[in-house]
């Protein structure tokens, strides 16, 4: 299957494949990485990402650091004129180059405070101060708050292989190596 | 579905069915079904009226895929048969054999009953741009009386607004006058200036038609255009006919070489102080002057209404609204031109601009906008202003960011060439945003996306090459005329290809930008064509007109409330 078949057909269940589609169409405008907040501090090219997949450029887009480079902001999602679904794409991308093993360090870390916590960014101090300055609990009523929730997010983890996918070790509770 | 019927399935768009037994074993007995390669041929044509004849149909069904442009193929079978075959139309799509038997449900028989008509010898052409001016010139020309309705209190459309044309850098003032001037005079062309249609029933050869006629507040006829209410009239607005790039007072002139040149008063800002009245001593001004409805019948009508600029601020990341640095190119065009609001002197925060970003495709060729189409003159135009400005700021730097560059006309390649000879760089890439930096200057975010590197680039002018778009009332426009719309919400044409400036309606043409976006020559061009068709008829003396001819009067109308000039110019 050609690359570009596998992205739509891929993302396609969960996002629509007339969403995926749209990937097809783009016109190679630059509007996407002219306004890339990432790609002003950081090597990610957004629309050169897009090329590279419509060209099924398998091994390169998979294997590429850029590709973990978006913030997944949806600023180039909302401003295409072709209606390409950018950052809906480039998730689906990361879910493809997930399952081949490349997935990015500081993804597969986020994703250990997943299955450590029940977050991919745990509470500290500051959000606790601003929790309350908006008046809400200091605590949000989440893992955080009820511990015993987080044992059903480890088992959810295990049932899908997501420790694997991470290479989670349930020993050290961290990531292995 | 009792009936001896005959199905045809042409293979033109088709490539022809297999189906022909399993349609065949749903009709009634000695019915027949056959795939034909190309019905519209003569000999095809010659061999159904046979079968028609040979084998007793009582009814013909023709399976086609262009069924819009062959009615009229088969008049010569209805002759000769007293019925005309039905015509369905199949798409790619479709399962044919169902469509088919769907369609056999309802067949209603389509008698030829053509008459023939006179045709009174006038034609209505609606919009009084270059493209109007140009067909009712044609017309007149031809010996035949012209009703050319404006909305606008004067003629010239979007061309009076601009500074020079491309390719040739003509100046539109010295091209487009005399245009205004000779329809202005033409014997036959009867100029209806602050009017709309609002009516039209009848067919070709006779449609009757009503004009509401705003009131101009001041006697055409009497005014000689001397100007001396302007100056003493107190109350100053923005000029629209300028973008509201300069001022205007409560009564004015649009622009000096305006035509009809008469003052118009507009009562939403007029303070009732009475001094023109006062001081004009031709006695032109009518403070009790009413709308008026004026009809008559004509032959053809001519659609000529043009196109309205993209609102930019519909592309919020762009800034135009936020910022004074930020115009449209029509803005631009006024800036330079000697006629416009600042005599031609390219001032922004009261100095020349020395570093100018052009924004492409702003409005066209985005979908997320509802702008499939590409508007087709804004490479050019943006390029002729960076010629414009450069005249007048010999050292400015310019900076056209684009998708692709469109210079197909005759003599555009060559233009573009010229632009880049003289120093304009055009860099591949749309601009994603605009915003204001620190010191004031504008930043424009944009792509080279053939070095693959984003860049920001420092501007003290950033112009939006605004596209082309159809006039916000078109749907009333079409619904009144019986007209449609295409998806690029512009009028549609009966076909693109061989019938552009027919519409759906018999005896209803139009041209230039009111069918899409184009240059003065095409419009020209296509313009000349369609005065051409709308006088044939005419010149004939007679039509022939069945009962689908006749138009549908509809109540709705696009009249706007006066003041007139409001929202047309973009
Ligand atoms: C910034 C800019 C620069 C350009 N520069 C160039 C150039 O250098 N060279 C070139 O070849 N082309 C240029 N063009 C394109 C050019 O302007 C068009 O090709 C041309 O004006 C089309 O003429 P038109 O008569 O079809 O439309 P318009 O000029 O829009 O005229 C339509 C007229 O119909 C009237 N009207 C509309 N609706 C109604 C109604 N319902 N009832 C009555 N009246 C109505 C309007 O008031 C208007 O007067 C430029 C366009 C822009 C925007
Ligand atoms: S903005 Fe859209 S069309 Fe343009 S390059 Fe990016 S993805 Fe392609
Ligand atoms: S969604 Fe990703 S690629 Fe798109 S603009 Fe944001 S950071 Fe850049
Ligand atoms: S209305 Fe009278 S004063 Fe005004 S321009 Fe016409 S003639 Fe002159
Ligand atoms: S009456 Fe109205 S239009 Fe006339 S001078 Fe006074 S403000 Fe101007
Ligand atoms: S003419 Fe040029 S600027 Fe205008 S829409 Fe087409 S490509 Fe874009």
């Amino acid at each position: 299957m050609e690359f570009v078949d596998e992205i739509i057909e891929t993302g396609g269940p969960i996002l629509g494949s007339e969403h995926m589609e749209t990937l097809r169409v783009c016109m190679q405008c630059g509007k996407c990485t002219g306004g890339c907040p990432s790609g002003r501090l950081t090597a990610i090219r957004t629309r050169k990402m897009i090329l590279s997949a419509l060209l099924n450029m398998r091994d390169e887009v998979l294997s590429s650091d850029e590709l973990w480079l978006c913030t997944t902001c949806y600023t180039c999602y909302e401003r295409c004129p072709r209606n390409v679904k950018v950052t809906d794409i480039t998730r689906t991308i990361r879910n493809i180059a997930g399952r081949e093993g490349y997935l990015a360090k500081s993804h597969r870390m986020a994703a250990s405070y997943v299955i450590k916590t029940g977050h991919g960014v745990p509470i500290n101090d500051a959000v606790k101060e601003s929790r309350k300055k908006l008046g809400l609990s200091e605590i949000p009523p989440t893992t955080h708050a009820y511990k015993d929730a987080l044992k059903g997010i480890q088992t959810l983890a295990k049932k899908t292989k997501f420790d694997e996918l991470i290479d989670f070790d349930w020993e050290t509770m961290n990531l292995k190596e | 579905m009792d009936k001896k019927t005959g199905v045809y399935i042409c293979h033109c768009g088709l490539g022809g069915s297999t189906e022909t037994e399993e349609i065949l074993k749903k009709l009634p007995k000695g019915s027949i079904v056959k795939d034909s390669q190309y019905l519209c041929d003569i000999t095809e044509q010659e061999l159904l009226i046979k079968d028609i004849n040979e084998k007793d149909l009582e009814q013909v069904v023709v399976a086609c895929f262009a069924s819009d442009v062959h009615r009229s193929i088969f008049k010569k079978v209805g002759d000769e048969v007293g019925f005309l075959p039905n015509l369905i139309k199949i798409e790619e799509s479709d399962d044919v054999v169902e469509k088919i038997i769907a369609a056999l449900d309802d067949l209603k028989p389509i008698k030829p009953e053509e008459t023939e008509v006179d045709v009174n010898p006038s034609v209505l052409v609606i919009g009084a741009g270059i493209v109007g001016e140009q067909a009712s010139l044609d017309i007149g020309d031809a010996g035949y009386k012209v009703y050319l309705v404006e909305r606008r209190p004067n003629i010239g459309g979007h061309m009076a607004q601009l500074d020079k044309t491309f390719p040739t850098l003509d100046c539109a003032s010295c091209i487009g006058t005399p245009k205004m001037v000779a329809t202005g005079q033409h014997p036959n062309i009867e100029l209806l200036t602050c009017s709309e249609v609002i009516e039209v029933s009848g067919h070709a050869g006779e449609f009757k038609v009503k004009v509401l006629r705003h009131p101009r507040y001041v006697d055409e006829n009497e005014c000689t255009g001397c100007g001396i209410c302007v100056d003493n009239c107190p109350a100053v607005v923005a000029s629209e006919f300028n973008l509201g790039v300069g001022p205007r007072k409560a009564i004015y002139i649009p622009f000096a070489q305006a035509i009809p040149l008469a003052a118009i008063r507009d009562p939403e800002h007029c303070l009732s102080c009475r001094m023109c009245e006062y001081v004009c001593d031709k006695k032109a001004i009518r403070f009790d002057q009413e709308e008026e409805i004026i009809e008559f019948e004509v032959g053809s009508i001519l659609v000529t209404t043009g196109f309205e600029l993209f609102n930019c601020d519909l592309r919020p990341e762009l800034g135009y609204d936020k910022y004074d640095r930020v115009i449209n190119a029509l803005e631009l065009e006024r800036l330079c031109a000697p006629t416009g609001p600042t005599a031609g002197e390219i001032l922004i925060h009261g100095k020349p601009p020395k570093n100018i970003v052009f924004v492409q495709c702003v409005g066209s060729r985005d979908k997320n906008v509802g702008n499939e189409y590409c508007s087709r003159v804004c490479c050019m135009y943006a390029t002729k202003q960076c010629n414009l400005v450069r005249e007048k700021v010999p050292d400015a730097k310019f900076t056209i960011c684009y998708t692709d560059i469109r210079a197909f006309g005759k003599g555009h390649e060559e233009f573009y060439n010229r632009m880049q000879d003289e120093g304009v760089i055009y860099l591949r890439g749309i601009v994603s945003e605009v915003y204001r930096g620190e010191n004031g200057m504008m930043k424009v975010r944009v792509e080279n996306t053939l070095m693959v590197e984003p860049v920001e680039l420092e501007a003290d002018l950033v112009v939006l090459s605004a596209g082309l778009v159809a006039p916000a009332d078109t749907p009333q426009l079409a619904n009144m005329l019986n007209l449609d719309v295409g998806d690029d919400k512009f009028l549609a044409e009966a076909h693109v290809n061989i019938r552009p400036m027919e519409t759906r309606v018999k005896g209803i043409y139009m041209a230039g930008c009111a069918q899409g976006p184009k240059d003065i020559s095409d419009s020209v061009a296509q313009t000349s064509g369609a005065a051409a068709k709308a006088t044939i008829p005419i010149s004939f003396g007679k039509v022939k007109i069945g009962p689908e001819d006749e138009v549908k009067v509809v109540k709705e109308t696009t009249a706007t409330a006066a003041p007139i000039e409001k929202e047309v110019t973009g």
